[in-house]
């Protein structure tokens, strides 16, 4: 009998109750990740003799300019959208949590755009910056100033870009957060109060360390999520202007089109290892594992 | 649980599983495209089957033609045997031809007598034909071409621009007069957001004056001195004449374009032939004040169009060639290519069609369409095209957003194009 991670055997009575999520692993997770490891090692276009490269397809993608490029995006959009919405997610979710008669019209208002779906919401936002009839240079023109070109520069298309995505995920990490915040029990804080800690103390001594395995969580997702970023940004820019809205995904994406399924797999094996160190890191830096028992 | 009934859950499993993969034989045709347009063709292959009486099944594809091609690669790479036949934006076609997707159709063309002379040459020798093997033929071609409000023209006493120095006076002369009432009119709007239309609108200004992507011999010549000229001359349109809106390299793509000179914003508009109906609609402001022609070139180039539309093709790995090809048949035949004109617009690669009586009668611009498609040039016909396209895309983009010069955008260009051509290129 074989002897499981803590020990535990595993009985063949268990088995049945297994095998549905081990088969589904194995087809839907391990198998296209295998697949995608070994397609990257070898030149697979349609129209040329497929041929072993060993890493060269690797080597030709850090070559690439292109690829580089949308690297430092990829890179610089999670940055900078996964901290806004850390922060803002957090401040969305204490004052969700607090307790007064406009608290369900305000968590309707900020789960919104969680519902709706990616491309929606991404079509949405393309209404807004639009140059000529768009809702942002409206304002901009009543107010007396020039209409802004939101999505024409790569700074601004890259602002734009985050906007949209911190807008439609924010509520994600407010609702993660929330719940954390729901399992602290009350007489924490009533306590800390008669011990007169202030709004600050309070948040940084008792919440947050309290929390840090919920802020893990969020962080995680979040970071995935926003690393294979593709939808927001193939409505909303394609990619430009030039290639500074390429992210690794949509560049993966163009080589798969174009039936390079070598290069693509690189891309996307690249993207792989970078969301999995991170996943490590995280949890590493979290201390994840004894937090949660 | 005895080990007896596991085997037997995981036998019943893989019986489930297996059950999904077995395929009868059947004619399959992968058809997409706007929803009336799918409708219009299941009617057609409604009447295939009568008159043949063999079953066709039809598989629709999503809207999007990007996912369109991606659902075809996928099937022709793990070489399904259906769909039996589809239809092929001109892009695709030395792709799939270079793969080995595409079946040679000259047997079959000669057996069933159908004469290659009745499309147009270009048509066909420039994108049907891959190393000297008929592979497809035009269920459709389309080609760039200038529309301009013609009771503008007329009012100012102009008559519709032949050079490009003609279009920017005209432009510049009547758009500072009607902005007194209409603050938001432009000269002229074009396709040049970063998409493939970016790369079909500089082809032309290109082309016109003297350029290209390749020189005689096959040889990539982004960044010769033509080109940097027609480059300059796509930035001066919005910055120095500034008769192109700003947001034109930002949004502006076909339906963009057709909107906003539909809405009565603009005296010229660079469009496909697709327009034309739309804006001849009763609901349409410009209604019956809309003329077309033929782009308008440099002093000493010529009149160029990039040549689009869609092909029809049939796999390799069909199990029902035979059937295919009598489908294929039946929707290049005069008759059908007549009615798509006539019911969705299309127009015919076929040259025949124009000259027909009845069609002259009912779409007095057939003659303006006909000299468009003689004069259309195909892109690069390379399977790895969309590559060198996604590259100009950027560096085009970049230099009309005043990211780049003109030069150094293509001479960027041209590098990184013979990047791919030296990964790609048969060796």
């Amino acid at each position: 009998m074989k002897r499981g991670d803590r020990g535990r055997p595993v009985s063949v009575e268990a088995l049945p109750f297994i095998l549905p999520v081990l088969l589904f692993m194995l087809f839907l997770v391990a198998l296209p990740v295998i697949g995608t490891l070994i397609n990257s090692l070898f030149r697979d276009v349609p129209f040329l003799a497929k041929r072993f490269m060993g890493l060269g397809n690797f080597v030709r993608l850090f070559k690439d300019p292109g690829f580089r490029e949308s690297l430092l995006f990829t890179v610089l959009f999670v940055l900078i959208s996964v901290s806004l919405e850390m922060v803002l997610g957090t401040l969305f979710a204490l004052t969700m949590n607090e307790e007064s008669r406009l608290t369900p019209l305000l968590r309707v208002a900020i789960l919104l755009p969680w519902v709706i779906p990616v491309a929606v919401g991404a079509r949405i936002w393309q209404l807004i910056y639009n140059y000529d009839y768009g809702l942002l240079n409206s304002i901009i023109v009543l107010f007396g100033g020039n209409p802004v070109n939101w999505l024409g520069s790569p700074g601004l298309a890259l602002f734009s870009v985050i906007l949209a995505d911190v807008w439609k995920t924010t509520p994600f990490v407010a609702l993660i957060v929330l719940t954390g915040l729901k399992a602290i029990p009350e007489e924490v804080y009533e306590q800390a109060k008669i011990d007169g800690t202030n709004l600050f103390n309070r948040f940084f001594l008792i919440t947050f360390p309290i929390l840090r395995p919920v802020f893990t969580v969020a962080l995680l997702f979040r970071t995935i999520d926003a690393l294979r970023v593709f939808d927001v940004i193939y409505v909303l820019t394609g990619g430009g202007p030039g290639g500074s809205t390429t992210s690794i995904s949509l560049f993966a994406y163009r080589y798969f089109l174009l039936g390079d399924f070598g290069l693509g797999s690189a891309s996307s094996v690249i993207l792989f290892l970078i969301a999995l160190s991170l996943s490590v890191i995280y949890l590493k830096a979290a201390r994840f594992k004894e937090a949660i028992t | 649980m005895s080990k007896i009934e596991i085997l037997g859950f995981i036998f019943v499993l893989g019986l489930l599983l297996s059950q999904g993969c077995k395929k009868e034989e059947r004619l399959t045709i992968a058809v997409g495209g706007a929803p009336s347009e799918v409708e219009y063709l299941e009617k057609l292959i409604g009447e295939f089957e009568k008159e043949t009486g063999i079953h066709v099944v039809m598989r629709r594809q999503p809207t999007d033609t990007d996912q369109r091609r991606q659902e075809l690669v996928i099937a022709l790479k793990a070489q399904e045997r259906d769909p039996d036949l589809f239809l092929m934006d001109v892009i695709w076609v030395p792709q799939f031809a270079a793969s080995g997707w595409l079946e040679p159709l000259d047997d079959y063309a000669r057996g069933s007598g159908i004469e290659l002379s009745a499309f147009f040459r270009g048509v066909v020798e420039g994108v049907d034909r891959y190393h000297g093997k008929l592979i497809a033929l035009p269920l459709y071609v389309d080609g760039g071409l200038l529309y301009y409000r013609k009771d503008l023209l007329e009012k100012f006493g102009f008559s519709p621009p032949s050079t490009w120095d003609e279009l920017v006076r005209q432009a510049q002369k009547i758009q500072k007069e009607v902005r007194k009432k209409n603050p938001s009119f432009y000269g002229f709007v074009w396709q040049g957001a970063q998409y493939e239309g970016l790369v079909c609108n500089f082809l032309e200004f290109a082309a016109s004056m003297g350029g290209g992507l390749t020189d005689s011999l096959g040889c990539l010549t982004i960044d010769r001195p033509e080109n940097i000229r027609a480059l300059q001359f796509m930035k001066d349109l919005i910055n120095r004449y500034r008769i192109s809106p700003p947001n034109t390299y930002t949004e502006m793509k076909e339906e963009e374009v057709r909107l906003f000179f539909q809405r009565g914003d603009a005296l010229f508009e660079r469009n496909w032939p697709y327009a034309w109906k739309l804006h001849q609609a009763d609901d349409s402001p410009v209604k019956g004040k809309v003329g077309m022609s033929l782009l308008p070139s440099s002093a000493d180039g010529r009149h160029v169009s990039t040549l689009g539309g869609w092909h029809v093709g049939i796999s390799k790995f069909a199990d029902r060639k035979k059937e295919a090809w009598e489908l294929l048949r039946f929707l290049v035949s005069k008759g059908i290519q007549k009615r798509l004109l006539f019911d969705l617009g299309w127009n015919p690669g076929r040259r025949d069609v124009y000259s027909d009586p009845e069609v002259l009668k009912e779409v007095p611009q057939a003659a303006v369409l006909q000299s468009i498609f003689e004069n259309a040039t195909p892109r690069p016909v390379l399977p790895f095209y969309t590559r060198i396209s996604e590259i100009l895309q950027k560096y085009l983009n970049s230099a009309l957003s005043g990211d780049m010069e003109p030069s150094e955008a293509l001479k960027s260009a041209q590098k990184e194009a013979e990047a791919v051509f030296s990964l790609y290129e048969k060796r």
